[in-house]
């Protein structure tokens, strides 16, 4: 390429210039750098289904029935994954995100266990196995009409990990 | 500017010369101007880099802005959503926590490099005469800088924001004779409550920063005029 840009008559041929081709070159890295600033300011701004109506939205997360007794069946609440605990009737809904780096929880027996980094969490949320050190945040449930509301993480119960609250221990 | 080395005249605005900010300084009249600020050299000893100090907060200072901004789609200044909506930022929000990291660090940032670039003109004598104005307006613009970090502190409405907002309005509580109205108007009332976060988010996202944009006009301005101070 070099060899190319030096060469004067090659030059003529191709109509690039060294100047053009730095130009270009300076210009294309300029861009290049813009871009890599604005694709994080567009995703910043584009609303994640999960943050509008977060803050305090109930969501029906489907009929008792669907939860049978003695069982842990996954949902989704406000796009976040979460586990329904049905112990004998009562219904109790725990976060599915591990407290120990985030991983998504897997319901195993009458159980929950991380594929990550092996933390075992009862079907009250509470921690069997580490490395995760905290309960999993519960979420406010409550029958009505037969349909099972799950409302936001009470953040009055929970516990939450280090890396989520980051300074506010 | 005279002994203008051959090649860096008219950089601006040439009668003959082509492109976009050529032809937009013809036409806002503003050649001689540009002719001028294209045309100043910077003195030799000004180029080391204690000198740089003052220009790195002003950059920090953009980035505060425009993350500011950012932040302020997504935060709700009441005490029942808060919290919260932080958490949702720094959690949900895709690049959310990297936006809410920069603005922390960058707010720490400012406040250092503004004391330190304040440091290297009392060192370098430059605050002297006929600089005496753009040393106030410093003073001020470093206050100010601290008004933004005590405020912004309370926003995320944790814990050590309600605590550290508590002991900084009782300081300002214990000033003699308006010390009571001090407080009271902090917080927008005897205790701190809703009223203190709203004033503390005005004042954070709207008061402070047209403040600081004015100071800092008037300081860029007057080290325009003025030119930079002489050697040591």
């Amino acid at each position: 390429m070099l060899i190319v840009l030096v060469n004067a008559s090659r030059r003529q041929r191709s109509g690039v210039t060294r100047r053009g081709f730095l130009k270009w070159l300076i210009a294309g890295f300029g861009a290049a750098s813009l871009a890599g600033v604005l694709y994080p300011v567009v995703r910043f701004l584009k609303p994640p289904a999960a943050v509008s109506g977060a803050i305090g939205q109930v969501v029906n997360v489907g009929a008792v029935s669907a939860f049978p007794a003695g069982q842990l069946t996954p949902v989704t609440v406000n796009g976040q994954p979460a586990v329904v605990a049905n112990v004998d009737g009562a219904f109790a809904v725990y976060s599915l995100i591990c407290t120990h780096l985030g991983c998504v929880l897997a319901v195993q027996g009458d159980g929950l266990h991380c594929p990550c980094h092996g933390s075992e969490f009862s079907a009250t949320g509470a921690v069997v196995t580490g490395p995760a050190k905290l309960p999993l945040p519960p979420y406010d449930a409550r029958v009505q009409d037969g349909s099972l509301l799950v409302g936001p993480v009470d953040l009055s119960k929970a516990s939450y990990p280090g890396w989520y609250t980051g300074e506010f221990k | 500017m005279s002994a203008v080395p051959e090649g860096r005249q008219s950089q601006a605005a040439a009668p003959g010369k082509r492109g976009f900010v050529p032809w937009l300084t013809r036409r806002l009249g503003l050649v001689d101007t540009m002719e001028d600020q294209y045309n100043r050299i910077v003195p030799r000893h000004a180029t080391n880099y204690i000198y740089c100090f003052g220009g790195i907060a002003f950059v920090l200072f953009v980035i505060l802005a425009v993350t500011g901004i950012m932040l302020a789609v997504y935060y709700q200044p009441t005490p029942a959503t808060a919290y919260q909506s932080v958490l949702d930022i720094s959690t949900k929000v895709q690049f959310g926590w990297w936006i809410r990291s920069i603005h922390r660090w960058a707010a720490g940032g400012m406040v250092l490099l503004v004391f330190v670039h304040m440091l290297r003109v009392f060192l370098t004598g430059a605050y002297k005469a006929p600089r005496e104005l753009n040393w106030v307006t410093g003073v001020v613009l470093f206050l100010v800088t601290l008004g933004f970090g005590f405020t912004g502190y309370l926003l995320p409405w944790d814990q050590k924001a309600y605590w550290a907002t508590k002991v900084g309005t009782d300081i300002a509580g214990s000033v003699p004779v308006i010390g009571h109205f001090l407080l009271v108007s902090l917080r927008g009332g005897e205790q701190i409550s809703a009223a203190t976060l709203g004033r503390f988010y005005a004042l954070h996202i709207l008061v402070l920063p047209a403040v600081i944009i004015l100071l800092l006009f008037g300081h860029f301005w007057m080290i325009r005029r003025q030119g930079i101070s002489g050697r040591l």
